[in-house]
């Protein structure tokens, strides 16, 4: 009996060994700065984006590691269906200490795994920030020090198309002249969806994806109309996302979904596809756009009817150095030139985004955003732009209230209302999820 | 299946050669599924945030405490048991239905085979992207909506409206996966004797007296085997929700597997996950060991 | 009287196959539009929702198939899927068959333990045990390589199942006449039961391989780089990677397919004698 116990595991080693024979053994890619004599190797993690960057990384990490022999640069994009599932890769290569040396995070997954000890803080590399703006640089702050710091930020506007509208009698002339300081407000922009809501249109389009997306594109909305999500420290969301302000800010999206103004699970192209007469959409549809069969326009984003004060949203992600990186200074000088003006700009031009640098925009790459139409998530980046709440549970937060305003806006759309107590329930629920994360792991 | 006749066990070198065959899978099984399972446990009486690897402490039942108060893990729990008490007996009917509509040969009876077991042929990944769009609530955009509006119906919100999220997830699945029982119904068909048709022709049954009193015993044993599979298919039901409706709206959608990975991975409460995962495998390997009770003993 | 029940029986043959036209349209309409969408230009993905015309693309071109063969190296990509695939499959079809002959057809003791440990496990949902594997897969330091991807998924619940059904059913008679010709047991297996059991290997391996070419979050969290990736990873890259575009995911989702409808048309016999045989027994 024990030597066919033996037999066995051996017949079990043996086929697991010619397994092992048929890869390539060893391991990569995730492993941590290694130093093989005096060489210093790095490895850069980052959600795989569009070709043009793709190259970019290429073309200029072999530019660097050509002129530093002694610190050698990987990049390794990682695929993804969503944000979440690249957190997920992340959770787990905590759990097997197989994070890479540079870890891109999302802006406000900064202070997440900053308070985890995931990230190092990055201060002394970027002493001087004044060049980066401000919302990049206050997003990449936990605690006094800079965790992380991006190259490009990100904006949302309202888009729309000029051709339909015209059609429904509508004057674009009128959108034509907000400024950054005085932009559409929220019952002008109802009134417009109402206009031209048809049977073949809706009036507009708010990112539905289940996901970051809407916690990112709504929040100016809430800070527009006096309280935003989370407390200024990060720590309590009670008296905030569920204020009797952010249930008027909720009401008034879930209206726009229940009059059948907007949709409440459109395809993610609905403008592209001639299906909504307006969206509020980020900066990167300007690029999506250029296949459009029809003529448009972007103004700024809307701001509430009771303080006119405009908010717009930002926040990108950004590179951190992680626990794992055994040669900091050696990832702190990469980064320093990862982060030069000449190359924020051509980063900034080859993936499609606002550079996060003022300087960059005086380079010839970043020439289109002295006009118009990008010129207005440049205005409302330099003016008005909010980063998203800094707290180190906000993963618990953005997952709960997706989870709500999915649950609001589809009360909304099944019975063309929502009572406000429903609004208030939904948002004290995001609360409880909130506090109850916060308290077990960060609360003194 | 105990009660077999088995080759005389004296053969010398037949103990020998049936350690042989069963060892290499055993060990395999033990090592990657129970293994795991045994860490699931473990690591279910700890509190452990995943982003804290260093930073774990015992805190004995407090987890399956805080479980058995979570009304989302009954919902989960409720959910899924709903998902599988509907799909179960839709799918196999509608497989049964297709089956006969194709058992007889007659031309064009393969194409038509073939159309049924199409879905088939692509991912749950796959089918889940096509049918969110299929399903959108626009019907500008939305194939099936358009086809309501174009018949005078209203439109529906399949997938944002809690009352018919889950049931838009059965429908699809039976859909995709009827195809496969239909091919196993065809060849119960098939085997079921001719005489036995002609027989009750003879004692002047109407097709649906035929349907109960040969088809149906003829196909007991293929019935309970496809009953078996489906529903250990329905109980571990992820894709769909994890694509589709995110477990939303209202929870509607979230079932026991993706209640657990969304704890799990996306709130990074991992020894919470462990102690619902512990609950849900204890379920399921009970069900699963009654089930292969009651087909040992029919 | 005899033309009315030939009227009648013209009748019942126009339903059936009207019966069947119209359910067939509603199985295949989907997949139709999924591929009449992939050859459309983005914009006009939902245009004439309301028409037939939908399914037609009216701008068909191949850009978008063009699209992800540019944006994806999918020579690679079918290359790292099939050769894990392959190799799981090869030791799959060796090892689950010779377990399920064991436990079919020789008596022995832990006979009944490993019976109960292939039906308890049988219904253990892979999602719920994904981090403790991840762990196990670190503490054995095979993450992010390829036996991480294969060896642990080598032993199959179902099928040791499907093959212990199978051989419960060869006649014994066949055996004990190889055992008195002098035939070893494991000789008997290799020479006499496997060439008489190509069904249930063919079944095994398409049921096999179709569940892995449909793995996603394993692979995504186990292994790390773009020259590692595999078909679904690729696939779901075009999800969220910018320009997130309706016309470029159907035809990433056709590509994806393409390996599995060949399969089907090349082992159609099989496909249908094999999955439809493992129903009779029960």
């Amino acid at each position: 009996m024990k030597k066919l116990l033996c037999a066995g595991l051996a017949m079990t080693m043996a086929l697991s060994l010619t397994a092992c024979g048929g890869g390539n053994g060893g391991s990569n890619g995730g492993d941590s700065a290694s130093a093989e004599g005096d060489v210093t190797n790095l490895t850069i993690w980052q959600p795989s984006d569009k070709e043009s960057i793709e190259n970019w990384w290429v073309e200029k990490l072999d530019e660097w590691n050509a002129e530093h022999p002694e610190i050698q640069v990987t990049r390794t994009a990682i695929d993804r269906s969503d944000s979440y599932a690249y957190d997920n890769k992340v959770a787990t290569a905590v759990t097997s200490n197989d994070l890479p040396d540079i870890l891109f995070v999302d802006g406000p997954q900064v202070s997440y795994y900053a308070a985890n000890g995931i990230t190092v803080p990055i201060t002394k590399y970027f002493e001087d920030t004044s060049d980066f703006v401000d919302s990049t640089i206050a997003e990449c702050t936990y605690d006094g020090e800079l965790y992380a710091i991006s190259a490009t930020e990100s904006s949302v506007a309202l888009y729309y198309n000029k051709d339909y509208l015209t059609e429904c009698g509508y004057d674009v002339s009128k959108l034509e002249s907000y400024t950054v300081d005085n932009p559409i407000t929220w019952s002008e922009l109802a009134e417009l969806a109402e206009q031209c809501t048809t049977d073949s249109y809706v009036g507009t389009h708010i990112i539905m994806d289940h996901g970051e997306g809407l916690p990112y594109a709504l929040e100016p909305m809430y800070v527009s109309n006096g309280k935003d999500y989370i407390s200024e420290d990060g720590a309590t969301a009670d008296g905030y996302v569920n204020s009797a302000e952010a249930v008027e800010t909720t009401a008034y999206l879930a209206d726009l979904i229940a009059k059948g103004y907007a949709n409440v699970d459109p395809i993610t192209d609905e403008f592209l596809n001639g299906a909504c007469a307006t969206e509020i959409q980020g900066s990167w549809d300007v690029t999506v756009l250029e296949d459009a069969t029809f003529d448009w326009g972007v103004t700024y984003y809307p701001v509430s009817d009771n303080t006119g004060t405009p908010v717009s949203p930002c926040g990108d992600w950004a590179a951190a150095v992680t626990n794992n990186c055994s040669n900091v200074d050696a990832a702190g000088e990469f980064m320093q030139w990862l982060m030069s003006t000449e190359n924020v700009a051509s980063y900034s031009a080859a993936i499609s985004k606002p550079a996060a640098r003022s300087s960059a925009y005086e380079d010839e790459a970043m020439a289109a955003y002295q006009e118009y139409p990008l010129s207005v998530f440049k205005e409302q980046l330099e003016n008005n732009a909010a980063p998203r709440p800094r707290t180190p549970s906000y993963a618990t937060f953005s997952t709960a209230y997706a989870e709500a305003m999915t649950n609001i806006f589809s009360q909304a759309a099944s019975n063309g209302a929502v009572e406000d107590s429903y609004i208030q329930e939904q948002l004290d629920g995001v609360v409880e999820s909130f506090e109850e994360d916060y308290n077990t792991y960060y609360a003194e | 299946m105990s009660k077999r006749v088995q080759l005389s066990p004296r053969k010398k070198g037949e103990r020998a050669a049936a350690y042989v065959f069963s060892l290499p899978a055993a060990l395999l099984l033990v090592a990657f599924m129970v293994v795991p399972v045994i860490y699931t446990v473990y690591y279910s009486v700890f509190q452990y945030q995943v982003m804290r690897p260093n930073d774990i402490s015992f805190v004995g039942l407090a987890n399956y405490v805080k479980l058995l108060a979570d009304s989302d893990f009954w919902l989960a729990l409720k959910n899924t048991v709903y998902f599988t008490i509907i799909v179960v007996p839709t799918q196999c009917v509608l497989a049964l239905a297709l089956a006969m509509l194709v058992a007889k040969k007659f031309r064009g009876v393969s194409v038509f085979r073939t159309m049924y077991f199409s879905p088939q042929l692509t991912s749950m990944v796959v089918i889940s992207v096509l049918w969110t769009v299929l399903y959108n609530s626009n019907p500008n955009t939305g194939l099936i909506n358009s086809l309501l509006v174009g018949l005078g119906m209203d439109p529906i919100n399949f997938l944002s409206n809690p009352k018919t999220a889950m049931n838009a997830i059965i429908f699809m699945s039976a859909w995709q996966g009827a195809g496969y029982q239909m091919m196993i119904f065809l060849a119960g068909l098939q085997g079921i004797p001719g005489e036995q048709y002609e027989a009750a022709d003879v004692d002047g049954a109407s097709p649906w007296q035929r349907f109960l009193y040969v088809t149906l015993p003829n196909l007991k044993g293929t019935i309970i085997y496809v009953i078996t599979i489906t529903m250990i298919q329905a109980m571990k039901l992820f894709t769909q929700p994890y694509v589709m409706t995110q477990g939303g709206p209202e929870n509607a959608t979230k079932t026991m597997v993706y209640y657990i990975y969304t704890e799990g991975f996306q709130k990074g409460n991992f020894g919470y996950a462990c102690s619902a995962a512990a609950v849900f495998f204890v379920i399921v390997v009970a069900m699963s060991l009654i089930m292969q009770k009651i087909t040992a003993d029919k | 009287m005899l033309k009315s029940k030939k009227a009648s029986a013209f009748m019942g043959k126009f339903l059936f196959y009207f019966g069947n036209i119209v359910i067939g349209i509603i199985f295949v309409s989907p997949l139709i539009w999924m591929i009449s969408a992939s050859l459309k230009p983005e914009a006009l993905v939902f245009a004439n929702m309301n028409s037939i015309s939908t399914f037609l693309p009216a701008q068909a071109s191949l850009d978008n198939y063009f699209e992800v063969f540019r944006r994806i190296d999918m020579v690679n990509v079918f290359k790292n899927t099939i050769l894990y695939i392959a190799l799981i499959l090869v030791f799959d079809l060796v090892i689950n068959s010779i377990c399920g002959y064991a436990l079919a057809k020789f008596d022995f003791r832990g006979k009944g333990a490993i019976m109960t440990l292939v039906v308890a496990l049988m219904v253990m949902p892979m999602e719920a045990i994904l981090l403790p594997l991840y762990i196990e897969m670190s503490q054995l330091g095979w993450v992010n390589t390829l036996q991480a991807l294969v060896v642990p998924f080598i032993a199959k619940c179902f099928s040791i199942y499907m093959f212990q059904n199978f051989f419960r059913d060869i006649p014994n008679d066949l055996l004990e006449a190889a055992s008195i010709d002098g035939s070893h047991p494991i000789g008997t297996f290799f020479k006499i039961v496997m060439p008489i059991s190509k069904t249930v290997y063919a079944t095994v391996f398409i049921l096999d391989f179709v569940a892995h070419w449909n793995d996603f979050m394993w692979p995504f969290l186990v292994m790390t780089g773009e020259d590692k990736r595999t078909i679904q990873l690729a696939v779901q890259s075009f999800f969220s990677t910018s320009p997130v575009h309706y016309s470029a995911i159907m035809a990433s989702l056709v590509v994806s397919a393409i390996p599995m409808i060949i399969m089907f048309v090349f082992m159609q016999k099989y496909y249908v004698e094999g999955i439809a045989s493992s129903g009779i027994k029960g």
